[in-house]
């Protein structure tokens, strides 16, 4: 299926050294991130060493090399958050999914980005699970939007 | 001749030739400009700033590896704005560099060290910041401490221009780091573990795995010297400290990236003092083979061999030195009296070929042509070679390839003609007379009927328009392709040993029987030297095996004589471009091991006769042979298809079993498999 929609994708272009940045984008809005293949066979395409590929990819903060979470967790840090307790939020949220900023959990269900605003800071502290924002978060609060996973994980002994 | 450019830098005069930049014009008057990213042999791309002078005439400072010398010049490379300059980007790379000179292993050599020393910075002015960067240690060759590494990308570039490509920015800003594609480990990135970063590396990001603790530089006795394990015969620096070798070098001096030198070459060294090394002579007494004295084994030695006299047969490796081949021949020839006295050249090449090759320079050759070879540093076959091919073409030379395999180099070649060599070639020397150059009448009527394809004739366009055509060919095809270089070029003929072409000059070709038949013939005595490529022994009734390592062959042999390596004696070799090179001697012989010429003597001696010690003079006079192209048949020599990655393989078995390389060996092997 990916095999394909590369091949795909590829069969767009040239295979000129120029295009490889549009490559990757292309790949990546297809494929949510840049598999090690798929850059693997870039580099064959376009005709440069791997390497620069992954030089390449991992200098603009545009591209992801590693696929996301089903459910994507935001934490917002902007100003209003911040002094109504963001802080502390963010280490509970840490805590309790056991990842740290910009990590992704290994069986793919959640990653954990930080954002500056989400744009209601009426609600501070808010944390943004995929689309759905909730606001007026207390540590408490935010561990209850994970329980499924704290159940699952910790509680376990 | 090459234009030369008069200027004047900090007031002395300065002869240039023209191109040249301003760091290398600068030393030539021994003035030094400060630099971090620049390395000679590399291109300079100004990154550091550290390099930056001022010209009179110009608004503001430019950076001396990147301007080229100008007729009437006149450069300062120590005002006080660009020492300022210098210094804040000195304080500014401290800021992220351990302060840890006073363990470190590159104290003494490392040029962010003296710089720091010179402008008197003992900390930094600014914020330290610590990465935190994992140490990779994943091989026993080369260890990455990307904490130590100061971005200035020597290691980058020169991995990218040999063609290896491994190593690579990633990253961006302050978070930049050298690194591999995905952050693999080394040996999953397709290093060959040649270690030229390591030689590259102006700091301590880079060293040999095994280096803490073996030694800072100034405690190191340095020694000039030739790596004899492949054909390439690469030029190395021998590092050693209380009489073991510490490390090994490119031979160029320290602060260029001219020259190569693969992994055998630089950690194969481990194998002089592996388990299987021989440190006395051993005899076959009941079967079993025990220690003996020189005294007793040398004089059965003499006594066999002056008994079978013309019965006797000697076989040799090729990379033995000319001192010891002259000395051998001289015993075989003159004392026992045998005609049959041959080396393992024979079974790749014609003694013909390699003395009738040409000399050449690589480096200032415009077009490089490669017939039925297959250089590579993966597969480490003549793996200068294939370096040095790809530098040139990074640098605008052009390379064609005539192979009838598929083989990894055509990848950076403008020309590559599949099929039959022989075909090729002929048409290439008919596309070159249909062009107008000259060449003898009766080559060119052999070649009525040869068909020229369009690739052909895009080839012998390139060979017209080049000024310094160079052939690289196979010794089996030399002939061949020499018929090309009568019309236009140079054509030298590869060897895969180190001293393949100076066997050949100093004569140690037979008179008799040959490498092959003296294993078949049941010689009543086979004498063999180094590591011949046997595992199983010939049909001889008695077998002396001279070699530094007791392998299975010396294991089956009756008399075994422990010979010294190339680290631990003086000589010359002749390499594969036809140039004389010295090996000094870098470490004592281990135990009672003795130059294989040394032996040769102790026993001529035993048999009554005197063999002097080969002198240079002698070696220089062999290897004077004037080399006359004349015009052969397009044929392919027959009988030389050994595969030289077994010859290559089976003659270093001992250094491979015997060294960290067996690491390499395995782990390739498994991600092969």
């Amino acid at each position: 299926m990916e095999d394909e929609l590369l091949e795909q994708i590829l069969a767009s272009f040239k295979g000129e050294r120029n295009e490889l940045v549009p490559i990757l984008q292309e790949v990546q809005d297809n494929l949510g991130y840049l598999p090690e293949k798929a850059m693997l066979d870039i580099a064959k395409f376009v005709g440069v060493p791997e390497s620069h590929v992954y030089s390449v990819a991992s200098f603009y903060a545009q591209f992801r090399l590693l696929p996301l979470g089903r459910k994507r967790v935001a934490v917002c840090r902007g100003t209003a958050c911040h002094i109504r307790g963001a802080p502390q939020i963010l280490s509970t949220v840490v805590k309790t999914i056991d990842l740290k900023e910009g990590e992704t959990s290994d069986d793919l269900e959640y990653t954990l980005e930080t954002v500056a605003c989400i744009g209601c800071c009426a609600l501070a502290p808010c944390i943004r699970i995929n689309r759905e924002v909730s606001g007026d978060m207390t540590p408490e609060k935010a561990k209850g939007l994970f329980l499924v996973k704290e159940g699952g994980g910790e509680d376990v002994e | 001749m090459e234009k030369v450019v008069k200027l004047q830098i900090d007031g002395k005069e300065v002869k240039a030739p023209a191109g040249m930049n301003l760091i290398d014009a600068a030393e030539l008057v021994g003035i030094h400009i400060p630099h971090l990213c620049y390395h000679k042999g590399l291109k300079g791309v100004g990154a550091c700033r550290l390099c930056l002078v001022e010209i009179e005439g110009m608004k503001s400072p430019v950076i001396g590896c990147n301007t080229k010398v100008r007729e009437g010049m006149v450069v300062h490379t120590k005002t006080d704005k660009v020492q300022e300059i210098r210094k804040f980007v000195i304080d500014l790379i401290l800021s992220i560099h351990p302060l840890d000179c006073m363990t470190c292993t590159k104290a003494g050599m490392c040029n962010l060290q003296q710089y720091a020393y010179e402008f008197e910075l003992k900390e930094t002015s600014f914020t330290r910041k610590k990465m935190g960067y994992p140490v990779d240690e994943t091989n026993p060759f080369i260890r990455r401490e990307p904490e130590y590494c100061i971005l200035c990308g020597r290691c980058v570039r020169l991995c990218e221009e040999q063609g290896t490509k491994v190593l690579e920015f990633m990253g961006r800003g302050i978070e930049s780091m050298v690194g591999t594609a995905y952050n693999k480990p080394l040996l999953e990135s397709g290093c060959t573990f040649c270690g030229s970063c390591i030689d590259a590396c102006p700091v301590n990001a880079l060293p040999e795995a095994d280096r803490w603790r073996k030694g800072r530089e100034w405690e190191y006795e340095k020694v000039k010297s030739v790596c004899l394990l492949c054909g390439n015969g690469c030029g190395i620096i021998v590092s050693s400290k209380d009489g073991r070798i510490q490390k090994i070098n490119t031979g160029e001096e320290i602060g260029s990236a001219k020259k190569y030198i693969c992994a055998y070459g630089r950690f194969g060294y481990d194998y002089i003092e592996s388990e299987t090394r021989l440190k006395t002579p051993l005899k076959r007494t009941d079967g079993e083979l025990k220690e003996t004295t020189w005294k007793d084994a040398l004089s059965i030695v003499a006594d066999k061999l002056k008994k079978a006299g013309r019965g006797a047969g000697f076989i040799s490796v090729a990379g033995i030195m000319n001192e010891d081949a002259l000395t051998l021949k001289k015993l075989a020839k003159n004392v026992v009296k045998t005609k049959n006295f041959d080396t393992t050249i024979s079974l790749y090449a014609d003694g013909d070929s390699l003395k009738n090759s040409q000399t050449a320079i690589i480096s200032t050759s415009d077009l490089i042509v490669l017939v039925g070879l297959n250089p590579s540093q993966w597969e480490r076959i003549l793996p200068a070679l294939d370096a040095s091919i790809r530098k040139r073409v990074n640098r605008g030379a052009k390379l064609i390839v005539i192979n009838s395999s598929d083989i990894k180099i055509e990848e950076v070649a403008i020309i590559n003609l599949k099929g039959n060599e022989i075909s090729n070639l002929k048409g290439i020397a008919k596309a070159l007379i249909g062009k107008g150059l000259k060449a003898d009448r009766k080559l060119e009527s052999s070649l009525k009927d040869v068909a020229i394809t369009e690739e052909i004739e895009k080839a012998a366009k390139l060979i017209i328009e080049a000024s310094e055509p160079l052939i690289f060919s196979s010794p089996s095809l030399f002939e061949a392709s020499a018929n090309i270089a009568l019309i236009k070029g140079k054509v030298i003929a590869v060897g895969f040993e180190s001293n393949a072409r100076g066997i050949a000059l100093m004569g140690l070709t037979t008179d008799g029987k040959t490498y092959k038949e003296m294993l078949n013939d049941g010689l009543k005595v086979l004498y063999a030297v180094g590591e011949v490529p046997l595992n199983k022994r010939p049909n001889t009734d008695f077998l002396i095996v001279q070699n530094s390592h007791l392998t299975e062959l010396a294991q089956q042999a009756d008399i075994v004589l422990p010979s010294a390596t190339f680290f631990e004696y003086a000589g010359t070799i002749v390499d594969y471009l036809g140039r004389l090179k010295h090996l000094h001697r870098a470490i004592e012989p281990v135990g009672e091991s003795k130059s294989h010429g040394d032996i040769f003597i102790a026993i001529s001696k035993i048999m009554g006769a005197t063999i002097k010690k080969s002198t240079e003079e002698e070696v220089k006079k062999a290897s004077q042979v004037k080399t006359k192209l004349a015009s052969k048949p397009f044929v392919r020599k027959e009988g030389l298809d050994i595969s030289p990655n077994e010859l290559i393989e089976s003659i270093n078995r001992s250094v491979i079993h015997g060294s960290r390389l067996l690491w390499l060996k395995e782990a390739v092997g498994a991600t092969a498999a």
